[in-house]
């Protein structure tokens, strides 16, 4: 039986983005901490007559300038940002991978849907030609793991793999899955999570939920936390992270960004909206008592920012209820509301937006809202300066998963 | 129709099927390995579908397990030479 060590703390040291306002962790923060909305119509081919019609879009990756060929025949693009991703992050870290011990290095992914692209492709040539005219690598490009298991490969990282299959929410509970495998004695774990939910077949899965903003008008199809919220605008792209042991961090001269202090998740039903206030309240004081953190030292609250009215009013209750009076003050904010939401990956960016942040002292806003319900600071209009010592990202899934992360800065 | 896989086109197949980049003359070393190209046995289960599917003949179980670039080109040209 493996041996659990709470005493090894967790903490960034390498942040990779691929994100629809910019690839690489300086272009998306100067983005997101401009305010700038990216969100715009969808472009991909056999979209155009979909209902669906504004996204946030990954604009500028050429994934054959990036990933070797023997890797992108068999992969999805959801994959493809995930190596993407991982590289940033380990170049970030200026994590040497050759020199790690080839056992000491895990990976984590979170997955929301798989590579829908791929495996659309596969289908079609299976029903207008044949079963031989499918590939093999249909049986493992569409599959949750995938990029986890590609990663690991890709990076000769032996250490323990897994994939995590719980919702949106589920970004985050792959962090804290990462933090586990840490615990058990893992020096390093490759972390997070890139969707790709924008093809044919994946955007006619997404046309049954009723969360689903239809509108139009770019600037007014994501609006959480205002009068006008129609829904929510999905998005691909997602961000990994380098985590690793404090300790060895330390070791080996790592610059640390962050602390991965606290976490906890709960489930509370498929858009049941209103119950999930109950549900994001238990976890926001999970994670809080795991961070040994008082409601009143969180500096900044990354809003799930789901942008239903209902689901809306019910995070802003579930912030009331653990945060108490404290609610009120703290500067909350939803970049994603530029971006979209990219499913596992928008958590994932919401942590690396989190963790520049709080080194650079200030809240970025959120795009587009003007108006303000449920009593909640929201930092809109212009990014704000601020002491970042702790924050608290929120996230919840279409099917009742909810999770909150509490992450800590580094000690200069 | 030249009913013979030569060295030269089975190097365009691993490029499209399995994406990654041979020389033809390497592929014809003696001591060639897939392995050393990194080519995998699902990299050429895929190029034993597409080689079936382009001559109708059915390849033998097991080609794609092959080491060596001459003992695939041996299962393959029984297979698609055969009775031809």
């Amino acid at each position: 039986m493996t041996v659990t060590r709470p005493d090894r703390r967790a903490v960034v040291t390498g942040i990779g983005v691929v994100a629809p306002n910019g690839i690489g962790a300086d272009d998306f923060w100067k983005a997101t901490r401009e305010g700038s909305s990216v969100l715009g119509p969808v472009t991909r081919e056999g979209c155009a007559h979909l209902p669906l019609r504004i996204a946030g879009e990954v604009r500028g990756f050429d994934a054959e300038e990036t990933i070797e060929g023997r890797y992108l025949v068999q992969t999805d693009r959801f994959t493809h940002y995930a190596m993407a991703a991982a590289d940033l992050a380990l170049a970030d870290a200026r994590f040497d991978a050759d020199a790690a011990a080839p056992y000491g290095v895990g990976v984590v992914t979170a997955a929301g849907s798989g590579g829908g692209e791929f495996g659309q492709r596969e289908l079609q040539q299976l029903w207008s030609q044949g079963p031989h005219f499918v590939g093999p690598y249909q049986s493992i490009a569409w599959f949750y793991a995938a990029s986890t298991g590609q990663i690991s490969i890709r990076g000769g990282f032996k250490g323990p793999c897994a994939v995590v299959a719980s919702d949106e929410a589920g970004g985050l509970d792959a962090l804290a899955h990462a933090v586990r495998t840490i615990r058990r004695g893992t020096d390093t774990v490759v972390v997070g999570a890139a969707e790709a939910p924008l093809a044919p077949y994946s955007m006619v899965c997404q046309l049954g939920y009723g969360e689903l903003s239809l509108s139009e008008d770019p600037d007014r199809a994501y609006l959480p936390f205002s009068a006008d919220a129609c829904g929510f605008v999905p998005a691909e792209g997602g961000a990994m992270f380098v985590l690793e042991d404090e300790t060895s961090a330390r070791r080996r001269g790592a610059r640390i960004r962050a602390e991965l202090a606290g976490h906890a998740a709960t489930f509370t039903g498929a858009s049941r909206w209103a119950e999930s206030r109950h549900g994001l309240a238990r976890a926001i004081r999970g994670a809080l008592e795991e961070a040994r953190c008082a409601p009143d030292e969180i500096d900044v609250v990354f809003a799930d920012a789901l942008g239903v009215p209902e689901a809306d009013r019910a995070e802003a209750l579930a912030i009331a209820d653990a945060l108490g009076g404290h609610a009120a003050r703290v500067p909350v904010t939803a970049p994603k509301a530029g971006t979209g939401r990219s499913y596992c990956g928008a958590p994932l960016l919401d942590t690396a937006a989190a963790v520049l942040a709080m080194e650079q002292g200030l809240v970025p806003p959120t795009p587009n809202v003007t108006d303000v319900q449920y009593g909640l600071d929201l930092v809109t209009g212009f990014a704000r300066t601020a002491e970042l010592r702790t924050a608290l990202v929120l996230s919840r899934g279409l099917m009742g998963s909810n999770a909150a992360l509490v992450l800590r800065r580094a000690e200069s | 129709m030249n009913q013979h896989l030569t060295h030269s086109e089975l190097a365009g197949l691993i490029k499209t099927r399995a994406g990654i980049t041979v020389a033809p003359e390497a592929l014809q070393s003696p001591t060639a390995t897939f392995e050393e190209f990194g080519v995998d046995s699902l990299g050429l289960l895929g190029i034993v579908g597409e080689l079936e599917n382009r001559y109708g003949r059915k390849i033998a179980a097991g080609a794609e397990m092959s080491k060596s670039p001459d003992e695939f080109l041996d299962a393959v040209n029984a297979a698609i030479t055969a009775g031809a």
